[in-house]
């Protein structure tokens, strides 16, 4: 009994293990867009009619005071906190609007259905949301249409049928040929690189490795992908899977890549305590102010990002647009503050402009 | 509270010093003072809706009173819940399997992770924490490995039903979860199996040389555990509309929470049904009434983290002498 026993889990663990050996990059399936080797701007892209959600039944509070509740992946990253400053920012400079921020203290997904679910219930007049799961979230988006809230997302897209419209702070292609075109050039066209990602599931972080996969093979085709790894948003995690990285590849790693505001950091401490400052480099998606110690030491000479406070302090005005009816489905801008005025794509989203890095020089001029 | 009421009916001396019992009395005052802030919180439609969210935890709570009855416990259901929402998934997108077939089949793997814990705990004798600590990561790898992270979409409308629709009014969720009670509840009070639970959480050696079955007994709640877990990794899925293998992930501290708070011990031998529920009804409103009285996430689960050691001193306290004797 206990041979049949022990047979059962050696089996279990045999075929997971059968699993795990394929190519698992972290990637998604969508279609990818990989923009052109050199600077050119992309082509622009055919303009597309109207695919966001539809509010029924909603008040009309043109012009008179409103209530927003904000719901990002999670609370408690600087990241978010960046996000709900510019939110308040931006409520403070329009007047008659009140946002609050809360959401799950883990990027979980049916944590996250909870927080709008009773939202919905307290009743407000508009959701700002940052999705776990595109597809996921959308059921209780759009129960929050149907019972008269407007719902806007920025940072991370749902379905767009589920929302009215989505502020995207920079085009996944855009992020992706930034990351690879500095890690070439950091670490050297045929050397190997890693990735340490939040999860696999991710969306926004599956789609820009799912581009920068294209993006290299187009570009720079000798840079060798070594492993794409987990941490979760976990600061512990992110530094202990970045350390196993570079012990297990030793010298075939020259470049590791960070997908999240708690990954790169943590990557770019692992380096430094493994003392390859210099022989590894790090480049990836971060906060000025956390990485501000490894750009001016000169152990990381690249940070890819847009500013997240700008990206709140937009959808917040996006929000307000869209309550006082001056956002209507059609339209191809909107004013945004001290932002100007922001271009619409895809559609049905918001573009904040490009991504933006940090380097030695200008890092000192951000404070978030 | 109707529930309680064959429980207050043939303990009519005792009932009142029971832990349910107080612990329904606080979960009253509770609600009533959650009532005063929000006039959104006592609606149907918002507890209709809380019903909903309650059932996927709910469903496990069940078998893991059993579990925790007998002086065992499963901290990997959480794990099978995600397991079985990936083998639905992945069953029926890349094998081709008719999605009602991958629905028993996702079922059908929750029971088998179940036996497999229940096997190993009953003949290899590997302690229950060590051997669903050790299947908690085995099982979650497995989902991870199995789905190779691709979230599965686009189930058929139908599919919804379990999770979105309603039946009388009522979320078609909460049925399920209420059958499961019910019939859990006789068979903790009124068959010899139920019995049988309490007799091994006691005293295990005792139990077996009564004669009773006790590796057969402990093998068959691990694997109701299993399956509990497929269901609700089924009603999850339906909920949600997409299979991710994080799914249910820390779902095992919520079960184990409405449990013991519900005043089953975690020595074994002490626990019902009804407190379980009580449990976890307490755990889910106090939950939805913070959030919609605007209190904020993090300081949410302080406060929930407070109410439960409160309400357990509470109803220690009030009756100390079960617990010394026990």
């Amino acid at each position: 009994m206990k041979t049949a026993a022990l047979l059962i889990l050696g089996a279990a663990m045999a075929s997971g293990s059968a699993f795990a050996a394929d190519k698992w990059d972290g990637a998604d399936d969508l279609p990818t867009n990989p923009l052109s080797c050199d600077a050119s701007p992309p082509a622009a892209a055919a303009a597309k009619p109207y695919d966001g959600g539809k509010v029924t039944g909603a008040a009309d509070k043109a012009g008179k005071p409103i209530t927003l509740v904000d719901v990002p992946k999670l609370i408690g990253i600087g990241y978010f906190n960046a996000t709900t400053k510019g939110m308040q920012e931006a409520a403070k400079e329009i007047g008659n609007v009140k946002v609050t921020t809360d959401g799950p203290t883990e990027a979980k997904i049916d944590e996250q259905i909870k927080f709008i679910d009773n939202t919905i219930t307290r009743g407000v007049d508009g959701v700002l949301f940052a999705a776990n799961d595109p597809v996921a979230i959308a059921p209780v988006l759009k129960k929050a249409l149907s019972k008269g809230i407007h719902v806007v997302g920025y940072d991370a897209n749902a379905q767009p049928d589920a929302r009215e419209w989505f502020v995207n702070q920079a085009e996944f292609n855009g992020i992706a040929k930034a990351m690879i075109d500095a890690m070439a050039k950091e670490a050297g066209e045929d050397k190997g690189f890693a990735i340490v990602t939040s999860t696999f599931t991710t969306p926004n972080q599956a789609r820009w490795i799912a581009e920068m996969s294209v993006y290299a093979a187009k570009c720079h085709p000798k840079l060798k992908w070594l492993e794409t790894v987990e941490a979760q948003e976990d600061n512990v995690l992110s530094f202990n899977q970045a350390t196993t990285l570079i012990n297990k590849h030793g010298d075939r790693l020259a470049g590791l890549f960070g997908m999240t505001s708690v990954a790169t950091p943590a990557s770019a401490e692992a380096v430094t305590k493994a003392g390859l400052c210099g022989k590894v480099a790090v480049v990836g998606l971060a906060t000025p102010n956390a990485m501000k110690p490894y750009v001016n030491a000169g152990c990381v000479k690249s940070v890819v990002l847009w500013n997240p406070v700008d990206l709140g302090y937009a959808a917040t005005y996006v929000m307000r647009a869209v309550v006082d009816g001056k956002l209507k489905p059609g339209a191809t801008s909107v004013e945004a503050g001290k932002l100007g005025k922001l271009n619409v794509i895809n559609g049905s989203e918001i573009l904040l402009g490009s991504p933006f890095i940090f380097t030695k020089d200008n890092i000192k001029d951000f404070d978030f | 509270m109707a529930v309680l009421a064959p429980e207050i009916r043939s303990a009519a001396p005792r009932w009142l010093v029971r832990h349910e019992t107080l612990l329904a009395g606080i979960l009253a005052v509770a609600l009533a003072i959650l009532c005063v802030f929000n006039e959104n919180f006592l609606t149907v439609d918002n507890l209709l809706n809380q019903g909903r969210l309650m059932t996927e935890v709910g469903l496990l709570a069940l078998p893991m009173t059993f579990i925790i009855i007998t002086g065992g416990i499963d901290l990997s259901v959480g794990s099978i819940v995600g397991l079985c929402a990936i083998i639905l998934g992945y069953s029926w997108k890349n094998l081709g399997f008719p999605l009602p077939l991958a629905i028993v089949f996702a079922i059908g793997v929750g029971g088998v992770a179940g036996f497999v814990n229940g096997l190993m705990i009953t003949r290899v004798r590997v302690p229950p924490l060590i051997m669903t600590i050790a299947t908690l990561a085995l099982y979650r790898g497995l989902a991870e490995g199995i789905s190779q992270a691709r979230s599965v979409r686009n189930y058929p409308e139908w599919f919804f039903f379990t999770g979105q629709g309603e039946w009388l009014g009522v979320p078609v969720q909460l049925w399920i979860l209420l059958a499961g009670i019910v019939a859990a509840g006789i068979v903790l009070d009124r068959t010899t199996f139920g019995r049988t639970l309490y007799a091994i959480g006691n005293n295990e050696t005792a139990a077996r040389f009564s004669g009773l079955p006790v590796d057969r007994v402990k093998l068959i709640v691990y694997t109701l555990s299993g399956l509990a877990a497929g269901v609700s990794a089924w009603v999850l899925v339906s909920r949600v509309t997409t299979t991710r293998s994080d799914m249910g992930t820390g779902y095992e501290l919520d079960v184990i929470a409405a449990v013991v708070l519900g005043g089953t011990s975690i020595f074994g031998g002490v626990g019902t049904i009804w407190g379980t529920v009580i449990g976890l009804v307490m755990i889910q409103l106090l939950k939805n009434g913070l959030a919609l009285t605007g209190v904020k996430g993090d300081a949410t689960i302080i406060v929930i983290g407070a109410v439960l050691i409160a309400s357990t001193l509470i109803a220690s306290s009030l009756h100390g002498r079960r617990e010394v004797a026990s």
